[in-house]
């Protein structure tokens, strides 16, 4: 597979929102804005999460102090059915829009897409913007929200917000530099409630893709962070990396694992939903680490799929960023 | 690495449930259900001397009054979450399961909304029920 490599192509500036502080989110000190609101004074979730990404994008143009004449694409990607948050969203602006879905990879996606056309100077600049609102798909994808359905240990808890970034050729301190796009891989996995073990082998080819194509070591990257695996699926992936490819890390860190603090004690395996890996990314990862490989996660499943007994099937997108001092 | 392959290695790592102590709970959580609606039953049948079919529909439809209630007042789930099948095997959890998709569905309209929905999870109970009944009326006629 080829690598996709930029030149020039920076991320300026993020917008981070956390909506739910059910679970303890351990970032709540570190994110932008911070509420405890699944509505924000819509009458339902399902526009409250488009209220969600209204506030992450106005947010995210305020401090960076622009306009949305200046704004040249914006990239938008959900969970809900036929992407209604992002494309509700993007109705209120003047500004071209591309919906993407690859599931809880859709941001990583955005990027790709957003990075490809900048850096062939095709565009000034993209706005990608993600949100995932926890009722939402609860509704959508398991029970009744009342129903508070049986769990099991290795689902995950879907996390509540909204990430924006903005992406150009201007200069600043996170550079974009290549990117692989992934494979959807089906492993038969039918558990709709181990997402993790049908993402997993996505994650390890896409990331196993990208260090072929550039030539490097997996030690080349201080840290690997991955979607929204939960606890489980990262053992899955490494032990799947280990016997399929020889390779081993420690420094995989899984976003939906670190957003919750999750342990093998905990009820749920870790959060899930497309704001984990850029939730964590932006304010954990790029504080921290220099050379970061993110592999987005997603989980291509559906009501309908798992109704026709189909296998689960997963697919990873990797951004490989380089944080400049 | 081929599919059974990779079962393995899920089936080596994947968190074993507590499936002693859910059963436990849930014995003892349906088992109190069963002596209340018991007892509603009998209070029905003995102090408002109702005969003791009609005590039993009536047990049985308070107790999916109960349920319903207690599902909209919004902490249903919270308690189903810890007694597990314990309160969803009685009648109860019909009614907390109707509720719930009705409640869940209600922005969306009375017709498309909560008429198509409300029996979401409950109207295959309600079919194969039928269907379950009708068959053992016919072996009934059939024997005599």
């Amino acid at each position: 597979m080829k690598n996709i490599k930029f030149n020039n192509v920076y991320i300026n500036n993020y917008f981070t929102l956390v909506s739910s502080k059910a679970n303890n989110p351990t970032i709540l000190n570190d994110v932008d804005l911070s509420i405890e609101d699944y509505f924000l004074n819509k009458k339902t979730f399902e526009e409250g999460e488009v209220e969600y990404q209204t506030l992450v994008t106005r947010g995210l143009l305020d401090k960076e102090h622009k306009k949305l004449e200046d704004i040249d694409l914006m990239i938008g990607g959900d969970l809900q059915n036929q992407l209604f948050a992002s494309n509700y969203n993007a109705s209120k602006y003047e500004v071209p829009f591309l919906g993407v879905f690859s599931a809880c990879a859709s941001f990583i996606e955005g990027i790709i897409i957003g990075a490809s056309l900048i850096g062939r100077n095709k565009l000034r600049n993209a706005l990608v913007v993600t949100s995932s609102n926890n009722l939402v798909s609860e509704k959508q994808f398991r029970f009744p929200v009342e129903y508070g359905a049986l769990r099991k240990k290795v689902n995950s808890f879907s996390a509540s917000g909204a990430v924006s970034a903005i992406i150009s050729n201007k200069k600043s301190n996170i550079m974009v530099e290549s990117a692989n796009i992934g494979k959807v891989i089906d492993m038969g996995h039918t558990d709709t409630n181990d997402m993790g073990a049908c993402m997993a082998p996505a994650v390890a080819e896409t990331l196993y893709d990208h260090l072929k194509s550039t030539g490097r070591n997996i030690n080349y990257y201080d840290v690997i962070l991955t979607g929204d695996l939960g606890i489980y699926g990262v053992e899955y992936l490494k032990e799947y990396l280990n016997k399929k490819y020889k390779i081993k890390s420690n420094r995989i860190i899984d976003a939906g694992v670190m957003l919750y603090n999750a342990t093998k004690d905990s009820d749920f395996a870790g959060g899930s939903g497309p704001i984990c890996a850029p939730l964590i990314l932006f304010t954990k990862i790029i504080k921290k680490y220099k050379k970061i490989l993110v592999l987005g996660s997603g989980s291509l499943h559906s009501c309908m799929s798992s109704n026709l007994k189909k296998s689960m099937i997963g697919v990873s997108h990797a951004v490989s960023l380089e944080v400049i001092d | 690495m081929d599919k059974s392959e990779y079962k393995k290695i899920i089936k080596s790592k994947k968190p074993k449930e507590d499936e002693f102590k859910n059963i436990i709970i849930s014995f003892f959580v349906g088992g109190l259900c069963g002596i209340f609606g018991q007892a509603l039953t009998d209070i029905f049948n003995k102090c408002f001397h109702f005969s003791i079919n009609d005590s039993y529909m009536l047990t049985m439809v308070s107790l999916v009054l109960i349920g319903s209630v207690l599902t909209g007042l919004g902490f249903f789930d919270k308690v189903v979450s810890f007694c597990k099948c314990g309160l969803i095997v009685p009648t109860t959890g019909f009614a907390h399961a109707m509720t719930s998709a009705a409640m869940d569905t209600r922005n969306e309209g009375l017709v498309k909304g909560i008429g198509a929905n409300i029996f979401k999870l409950t109207g295959s109970i309600i079919l194969y029920g039928i269907v379950v009944a009708f068959f053992v009326s016919l072996i009934k006629v059939i024997i005599g």
